[in-house]
């Protein structure tokens, strides 16, 4: 019997979770460690952010789902990985002597990002000045603290909110998007649109970067930018932006950032929702006598390093499509995988900067929920073959994967947007598509519409459907 | 580039944008299925 311990349930460890359980549920020991005792469908919460869905209806509980599969849930949080003896050790909730010590024979690290607020001083509702909607707690202070500003508006203040990224290095620059875009549309419909200033701030080399160099497609017979496509949306919107900014700190009421260019400056505000820095999830590596051998494993962000080229310049990487991982299995340890935003990825897909002062302004590269899930998807095919025969046959790396992503620009149903962009493959490979882009121009696409809205709000009906493992989940692609 | 007039009403035309929302789905799947093969 094959001990499996999956070491986070979300997109890419829920995934890989309800595939094992599936494949091996009945004969093997399957183990998830998560933080809490539900799935959290985050992309929903940035519509919990303005107030336009109640936490509660992103999530469902784990637990049920998990005994449909034969799978064992602890609620806590894993503190080590002792990956030559093979076992984790775990804080459990429930303070459980069973649950402190889980023995593997293949370990899926699924942990999601720490979210980095200690990154940029001042940052994050918690210790700081501003807003996040990356966690369900975040997202419902965020729409406590957007009503407080509606409230102000309403007796005829004018106010300036400031949305985008907290730290030179940040990604999730789409998850920002939607929730300024939403904003827009939610005071315009609350007649307040006037009493707003919005400013997108972010460190992406253009507006619509999103993290993956933009996306070029295919429009009215010409060649039209992501860049060229969102400024337009924003203009429409009365969205003010500035890009090529690095927030080096944020002091009630001000942003300090340094440019591009290296000059420094500083933005009022009175609502801001950046995004933090990503970092992989504090957890010490040891082995047999308790030495830390954590860069065995880790990359020093602390994600998992996996099958891919570390270390390689910008140039070379963009040339290299080998450098991705296609099995993200670890090299030191081959029964160690990792899934979703978990792995370290080689490099950044965006065009990396460096300021004249050495301040590195980088979009980092997403992991949005549809590629964490198909991650997490080709690491449970492989473990289950592993175990069953021993061999792997299972593999994508992001220079081959197809991607749809839709950004939210307004919820409603009658009229709502939403940008939706379907993108192949998700890191440029320019030695198969030798274009500007390095992507497939006839299937690489992007509109914006009503129709977006439908699909956006299908997308979170249809896998909260799907991820609590209900009949035809597995027809209901990632 | 600035969204004409037209492009704001097609955005929103409730036929035009029931047609897109059939086709972007096929296009997704379609897509998709190019991943299934991993």
């Amino acid at each position: 019997m094959a001990r499996i311990a999956i070491l986070g349930a979300g997109f890419a460890g829920h995934t890989a979770a309800l595939h094992l359980g599936h494949r091996l549920g009945k004969h093997h020991q399957i183990t998830v460690v998560n933080r809490t005792d539900k799935f959290s469908f985050i992309p929903s919460w940035v519509w919990v952010g303005v107030g336009h869905m109640p936490l509660r209806k992103t999530q469902f509980p784990l637990a049920p789902v998990y005994r449909k599969f034969n799978i064992r849930l602890i609620v806590g949080k894993a503190t080590e990985i002792h990956p030559d003896e093979r076992y984790v050790l775990v804080e459990p909730d429930s303070g459980a002597e069973a649950d402190r010590r889980l023995d593997y024979d293949y370990l899926i690290v699924a942990t999601g990002p720490k979210l980095d607020f200690e990154g940029t001083p001042g940052l994050g509702p918690e210790n700081g000045y501003t807003e996040s909607i990356c966690t369900g707690p975040h997202a419902e202070h965020a729409r406590g603290r957007y009503l407080e500003e509606i409230a102000r508006m309403e007796k005829g203040e004018t106010r300036r909110f400031v949305i985008g990224t907290g730290h030179p290095g940040a990604t999730c620059q789409g998850a920002a998007f939607e929730y300024i875009s939403n904003i827009h549309k939610d005071l315009k419909k609350r007649g307040l649109r006037d009493k707003a200033d919005l400013l997108w701030l972010s460190n992406e080399q253009a507006v619509g970067d999103f993290g993956v160099r933009g996306v070029h497609v295919k429009h009215k017979g010409t060649l039209l930018s992501s860049r060229e496509f969102i400024e337009a949306a924003m203009h429409e919107y009365g969205i003010r932006w500035q890009v090529q900014t690095g927030v080096t700190s944020v002091e009630p009421g001000v942003i300090r950032w340094e440019n591009f260019e290296g000059a420094k400056g500083e933005t009022p505000f009175d609502f801001a929702m950046l995004i933090p820095r990503f970092l992989g999830q504090p957890m010490k590596v040891l082995d047999r006598d308790g030495a830390d051998i954590s860069s065995e494993l880790l990359a020093p962000n602390g994600l998992v390093k996996v099958d891919a080229k570390y270390g390689l310049p910008y140039d070379e990487l963009i040339k290299t499509p080998e450098a991705w991982p296609e099995t993200y299995r670890s090299p030191r340890y081959p029964e160690i995988f990792a899934a979703g935003i978990a792995f370290a990825p080689p490099g950044p897909i965006s065009v990396p900067h460096t300021t004249p002062n050495g301040l590195a302004i980088t979009a980092a590269a997403p992991r949005t929920g549809m590629v964490s899930g198909i991650i997490g998807r080709i690491v449970a095919l492989n473990v289950a073959e592993l175990v069953k025969k021993g061999t792997m046959s299972h593999g994508e790396r992001m220079t081959e994967m197809y991607a749809a992503c839709i950004a939210s620009m307004g919820d409603s149903l009658w009229d709502g947007a939403a940008a939706t962009i379907m993108i192949y493959p998700v890191v440029p490979d320019f030695r198969r598509y030798p274009n500007e882009e390095g992507r497939d121009l006839f299937v690489t696409h992007m509109e914006m519409g009503l129709a977006g809205a439908w699909m956006k709000r299908m997308l979170h009906t249809t896998f909260m459907y799907k991820l609590q493992g209900r009949f035809g989940w597995r027809l209901i692609p990632e | 580039m600035e969204f004409t007039q037209r492009d704001r009403s097609r955005m929103n035309n409730k036929v035009i944008q029931f047609v897109r929302f059939v086709v972007l789905n096929l296009a997704i799947l379609k897509g998709v299925n190019h991943s299934k093969r991993s």
